[in-house]
């Protein structure tokens, strides 16, 4: 498939992934998606995370959240630019991720419903399970990204709207001894 | 007999054993792919309970990345299992490969979801 876009734009970076501090490495992303594209930085975030981080399990569970983001926003997305923001803090071993994009009401609505979901529910296991379930009942859309990330990716979510944009972060932590 | 199908960056191959069905994935499972997974495992799960198969093996051997549309198209086949007659009803097998983190995660969650049904071989 074609690139529809314009490539990636790294600020505060060259094209290898580069810590802009000793102490933080992070990366920012803005670009128009496109399904090609989404692979391109999910290979390009994969490999960021395997440079900055010592185990292999931790990058894989972060770089499985950020596309679940990515293309989350990516596929809702009615500005057209999504952007992506990575940042891991090496003194506290604190990772965040954010997506922020333009959406339409409804989606906005169904995010809401969704992170009111995610907050009632304590056991981010439980609520996989009960979310796969769920989806299998689905005609459309999986329903699946956000439970998957906070199960699967072990991060918290909180979503922040204003007007029609939609940000939402998500935290996680590297082991003590995990970082590069 | 075997069937493949793919889209740019993904693969999906069908074949038949004497007693179990062998469905191989490669590549990268994302959007583009959706469709034709959903519509491949449900081939898949005709042919299954045609044939009286006792097993389907998927091996994911070389699946670079699933995502969750796709994950979910997995997961509404093994709940189409789930309905079939306990004594004809058949197991699904993962074959994963331990150097794609995810998929560790990913296949220990189907496991919990159907653990009767799905195991993981590493």
């Amino acid at each position: 498939m074609a690139l529809e876009t314009n490539p990636p734009s790294i600020h505060g970076a060259g094209p290898e992934p580069t810590a802009v501090a000793p102490s933080t490495p992070s990366f920012e992303l803005v670009f128009r998606p496109s399904v090609a594209l989404i692979t391109i930085v999910r290979r390009f975030v994969s490999e960021f995370y395997s440079r900055v981080i010592d185990d292999a399990d931790v990058a894989g569970r972060l770089a499985l959240a950020t596309h679940e983001l990515l293309e989350n926003a990516a596929k809702y997305t009615t500005g057209g630019e999504t952007y992506l923001h990575v940042d891991l803090d090496r003194a506290s071993g604190a990772v965040t991720v954010r997506t922020r994009n333009r959406t339409d009401p409804a989606r906005i609505e169904v995010l809401v419903r969704s992170f009111d979901a995610l907050s009632r529910a304590a056991d981010p296991s439980a609520h996989y399970n009960s979310m796969l379930r769920r989806s299998a009942l689905q005609a459309h859309g999986s329903g699946l990204g956000l439970a998957r990330i906070r199960c699967e990716g072990e991060m918290s979510l909180d979503l922040v709207v204003t007007d029609d944009l939609v940000e939402i972060n998500a935290r996680g932590s590297i082991p003590a001894g995990a970082q590069s | 007999m075997s069937t493949m199908a793919s889209t740019d960056a993904f693969t999906i191959a069908v074949s038949s054993g004497p007693s179990a069905l062998h469905v191989c994935l490669a590549g990268d499972a994302n959007m583009n792919a959706v469709d034709q997974l959903g519509h491949s495992l449900t081939d898949v799960h005709g042919k299954a309970v045609l044939a009286g198969a006792s097993e389907v093996v998927v091996d994911l051997r070389q699946l670079e990345f699933m995502n969750s549309a796709c994950f979910k198209k997995i997961v509404t086949w093994i709940t189409r299992v789930e309905e079939v007659e306990a004594g004809a009803r058949y197991r699904i097998r993962f074959l994963s490969n331990p150097k794609i983190h995810w998929q560790r995660r990913s296949l220990h969650a189907l496991h919990m979801f159907a653990i009767d049904l799905v195991s993981v071989d590493v």
